[in-house]
């Protein structure tokens, strides 16, 4: 048991679970027991991924601990660990975000019920979340993919009384599971045409073609399928909206470190062979993730739930980040800026979202409007944390998402169709319009608020607090609370100072995840497009919504038809309600419903019905004239005897 | 008399208790009358191979241990038997065997 590294591995991944396991069989009752037992097992995760982090940079070869799992002619099913500069660096950002979590959600869980299951159930995604990112094999992968997916389901249906968040859980589960179909037959295609699922092996064959290329390009098109059901992308981006309903915590773990960034992050795993898989498959995986951008960035304009807006720009810039890798695998990059991009999205969406859960705690509501009312802009940290953050999602120099936007348009600025660049600084256009929307919205209230605004607040404070998402099952007691706690604004603290300094680790970053750092040729061009994209979304931003003579109606409101579907979310939800219930219901479970009841039951019945008739036709034996049985047995008997004895 | 020394002569009269046996099983709607009348096949059984015993195979007396034996056979039975006609009595407070009909198919 002498390897430092081996054991670290083995504790980030199973102290998570252990806990799991403690707090659900024994110590759920016992909050502060349950809140240390997590503690503890995610904080010395963090600590041996900050150590790995900084002892192990500088790596030349991958380091790899594996057994093989299962072993079966030519085919090797190999399960163990693997450590190379992009799992380490994922390892801390998993590591330290969820430990931010952790103790963020002292505050904004305290008092609720379900507190300790809340704590394995976090622990348990950490553990799921670990596990992919150090994973070795790919079926090891799948398996923590799975487990993600089953974390996130009880967690966004953490309030399970209410309604719709266990049918929001539920939405989560399937619709994920839906991508994951393709990605298990991506796994499926590999093991019986490649012979093994070692990730290592699959990224060096991709690398030196010892892969056909057909095989290449199905396999990366059929994982992507899983990416998409986890990233969120077009056309199953459908469940992170409603994954809002889960605490808000929750939801900046799920949409910075885990959960979506998962996708992302099997793409960045497995960049050789996305890189390999020839132009076709990378303009389909492009063209998705363009139209996600669009689509998601569209939808946040005009969403009036903070953490509805905040939901469409993680999609959006998940869409980002795989534009980033695709253009990058196109035009024969690295996978530097989708990793960066992930990199620094992880800090500044959860701080987005750990922000807007100050807010809705604070004001027990989700309309951002009402928040402005109430007057949020005196909650002095999450206003200015807010606002760095908002800073950063938009690509503003100095803040992290500057960097990372900018090498990303610098790869789409490498393609020959100059198309995708045009739609990516569209994106980030819109993406710094709908950001500084809420921001503006939040530190310019109005002394009196347009109509539609007031009868927001109106119907907010009919419900009496009762509005918000948050207070169906604890009871938070909002006149309590003044100003914010520590344990709630410390992790705010931490995460915008990695805001303001991810940015200027790039070359130190580069550096880490390949080896050598390349100076960037600074296309001055594109430097000011991108710049004047965002001040240009944020200028609009001021003009609709900021000014003292803005109209808080958005320029959309001259284009009643763009907004109305912007509004029902370009009928995506529509389409797969439509399309769930007239070719799901309608085809298949209405044949698998015929052939159960026709052939599996009807099979069934037939012979138990058989059985019975056949016994009805026979019973006129049983006369109930024992004589009439005796007369007919001497008879038979009779006949026998002569039969035998005569017929010879 | 030659006649009793003859085979034949127990033959006819087994068959002959047979069939009375046989009549009384399938016409008495008595549940005792149908035992004593299965009591007179048995007889009719027994009186055969004590026949076949004397005139046939003489040496190993078969015949009469299986004789014996089926006297035993046919105490047992008898002894079943009336039991169970005590307990359709207790419950049908008669023994003619036209009103046991519960089992009619």
């Amino acid at each position: 048991m002498g390897d430092p590294i081996l054991l670290g591995c083995l504790a980030t991944v199973i102290l998570p679970l252990l806990a799991f396991a403690i707090i659900m069989i024994f110590t759920w009752r016992h909050h502060k027991l349950s809140l240390a037992i997590s503690l503890v097992a995610s904080t010395i995760p963090l600590i041996i991924a900050w150590i790995f982090f900084f002892k192990l940079a500088g790596l030349k070869q991958p380091i790899i601990y594996q057994f093989d799992w299962l072993i079966s002619d030519q085919v090797k099913v190999p399960f163990g660990f693997l450590l190379d500069p992009t799992s380490l660096l994922m390892l801390v950002i998993v590591a330290t975000i969820s430990w931010l979590v952790q103790v963020y959600s002292i505050g904004y869980m305290g008092g609720d019920p379900g507190f300790g299951r809340y704590y394995a159930f976090l622990s348990l995604f950490a553990m799921s979340m670990i596990g992919i990112v150090i994973s070795s094999g790919l079926l090891q992968v799948f398996i923590s993919w799975e487990l993600v997916g089953l974390a996130s389901y009880l967690l966004i249906g953490f309030w399970y009384e209410k309604f719709s968040a266990s049918e929001a859980g539920k939405k989560a589960f399937v619709v994920t599971r839906f991508g994951d179909i393709g990605f298990f037959i991506g796994l499926v295609f590999l093991t019986l045409y490649f012979g093994g699922l070692d990730i290592h092996s699959i990224n060096t064959a991709a690398q030196t073609k010892a892969m056909p290329q057909w095989l290449l390009t199905t396999s990366a098109l059929l994982i992507f399928c899983g990416v998409m059901g986890k990233s969120a992308q077009f056309p199953l981006h459908v469940w992170l909206p409603d994954a809002m309903e889960g605490p808000t915590p929750v939801s900046a773990l799920l949409h910075s470190a885990t959960m979506v960034a998962a996708g992302v992050y099997l793409m960045t795993r497995l960049f050789p062979l996305f890189a390999a898989a020839g132009p076709t498959a990378l303009t389909i995986i492009l063209a998705i993730s363009t139209i996600t951008l669009i689509l998601s960035s569209t939808i946040g304009m005009v969403a009036w739930d903070i953490k509805q807006v905040w939901a469409y720009s993680t999609v959006s810039q998940l869409g980002f980040m795989s534009m980033g890798l695709a253009a990058a695998g196109l035009a024969g990059g690295t996978l530097f800026a989708g990793a960066f991009h992930l990199t620094t999205h992880a800090a500044f969406k959860a701080l987005l979202f750990l922000c807007a859960g100050v807010f809705i705690h604070h004001f027990g509501t989700n309309d951002f409007f009402v928040m402005s009312a109430q007057g949020g802009r005196k909650l002095t940290i999450p206003m200015v944390t807010v606002t760095i953050a908002a800073l950063a999602l938009a690509g503003i120099f100095p803040f992290a998402g500057f960097f990372s936007k900018e090498l990303i348009l610098g790869s789409l600025a490498h393609l020959p169709n100059k198309i995708w660049l045009i739609l990516g600084l569209l994106g980030a256009f819109l993406t710094a319009y709908y950001a500084f929307r809420v921001i503006f919205v939040m530190l310019f209230p109005r002394p009196k608020p347009p109509d539609w605004v007031q009868a927001q607040i109106d119907a907010a404070a009919g419900a009496g607090h009762g509005h918000g998402e948050e207070d169906t099952g604890h009871g938070h007691g909002h006149e309590a609370h003044h100003g914010v706690p520590l344990v709630m604004s410390l992790p705010l603290l931490i995460l915008a100072f990695f805001t303001l300094i991810l940015g200027f680790c790039q070359g130190w970053l580069e550096k880490f995840l390949l080896g050598e750092s390349h100076p960037h040729d600074v296309d001055l061009v594109l430097l000011v497009a991108a710049v004047g994209c965002a001040l240009g979304g944020m200028g609009v931003a001021w003009v609709d919504w900021g000014s003292s003579k803005a109209r808080w109606e958005g320029f959309l409101r001259n284009f009643p038809v763009l907004e109305n579907f912007f509004i029902q979310k370009w009928y995506m939800d529509h389409f797969w309600r439509w399309f769930l219930n007239s070719i799901i219901y309608g085809i298949f479970s209405k044949w698998f419903t015929y052939n159960d009841r026709r052939v599996v039951d009807g099979g069934v019945d037939a012979v138990a019905l058989g059985t019975i008739g056949s016994g009805r036709l026979l019973s006129f034996i049983q006369t109930a004239f024992v004589q009439l049985n005796i007369l007919f047995m001497v008879l038979v008997l009779a006949g026998l005897g002569i039969y035998l004895l005569m017929g010879r | 008399m030659l006649i009793f020394n003859q085979l034949s002569t127990y033959l006819y009269l087994a068959l002959a208790l047979f069939a009375i046996g046989l009549y009384g099983v399938l016409a008495r709607r008595n549940l005792i009358a149908m035992l004593i009348s299965i009591e007179l096949i048995l007889n009719a059984a027994m009186i055969n191979f004590m026949a076949f015993n004397r005139f046939l195979a003489p040496h190993p007396a078969v015949g009469q241990v299986i004789t014996l034996f089926i006297m035993a056979v046919a105490a047992a039975e008898a002894a079943i038997a009336l039991s169970i006609i005590v307990a359709v009595y207790r419950k049908l407070k008669t023994i003619n065997v036209e009103q046991a009909t519960e089992l009619r198919g």
